[in-house]
């Protein structure tokens, strides 16, 4: 999986190319440390091609992590195959979701969610 | 019948799961009534992903090396694939977690049990082996 970040609306995005599996899944452990839990931060998925539940419990613990600290993690542009994990598993509740980047980083950045 | 023998490595675990979807795709080829190809294709994918990593993820370590049995059968109008492995037996009734917890695993058999028409498991000659199998045409849970 290929991580890009980059700045939007003074939100991190981070852009996930590829996939997300249980194999990839430990790439995302530096969004859950402790050095940036309290940073909000977007997740693009629009590139990512495939999502198991092994990388869905990695965005989980991203989301849990930040939310204990009063911060959020929004995920913007989910494609139908990625869809269809957090329909089954009913994830969508714990995340907000968009159509868009700019919107989701426009939303990160007025608002905090907390556990 | 295919069989593809692989050892119960993660890093081996996309290529378990891109075989098992081009299996599907070739296989749902031969449907002109499957207009759900890419959902069909799409369930072998993640399931054998699933299937997989939970193999390797409970596999003991020992000096033998442990590998991972995947094998596709097709017959007139569905595909089945199964996974099988020399790991402990498990519970295949485990419950899926209450999600509003933030559980980071446990998901794997509910997706597997949503996205498939019939999935059984069953302990043979000291292996687990979990088969699963759909129809091209059936749209539960299959459509993108």
């Amino acid at each position: 999986m290929i991580i890009i970040e980059k700045i939007c609306h003074n939100i991190t995005v981070v852009a996930l190319q590829g996939t997300l599996d249980s194999c990839s899944s430990s790439q995302l452990h530096y969004y859950s440390s402790p050095s940036v839990t309290e940073v909000p931060l977007v997740i693009d998925l629009s590139n990512l091609d495939f999502l198991d539940s092994s990388g869905l419990g990695a965005l989980v613990e991203i989301a849990r992590k930040k939310r204990e600290k009063g911060s959020d993690v929004k995920l913007a542009c989910m494609n139908d195959k990625v869809r269809k994990v957090f329909e089954i598993t009913q994830a969508y509740r714990l995340f907000d979701i968009y159509d868009d980047v700019e919107a989701a980083a426009v939303n990160a950045g007025n608002k905090k969610n907390s556990l | 019948m295919i069989t593809m023998t692989l050892p119960a490595e993660i890093r081996y675990v996309r290529l378990a799961s891109l075989t098992a979807a081009k299996v599907a795709e070739i296989f749902s080829a031969s449907f002109t009534a499957a207009d759900n190809a890419d959902g069909f294709c799409h369930a072998f994918e993640l399931s054998v992903s699933e299937a997989f990593t939970n193999a390797v993820r409970y596999a003991v370590s020992s000096d033998q090396e442990n590998m991972v049995t995947i094998n596709f059968k097709g017959d007139r109008n569905r595909l089945t694939v199964s996974v099988s492995d020399s790991n402990p037996p498990f519970d295949p009734e485990f419950p899926s977690p209450d999600i509003n917890s933030y559980p980071e695993s446990g998901f794997g058999l509910l997706l597997i049990r949503r996205l498939m028409d019939t999935v059984t498991y069953t302990r043979e000659d000291g292996r687990n082996l979990i088969s699963m199998t759909k129809q091209p045409d059936n749209q539960r849970f299959g459509n993108l």
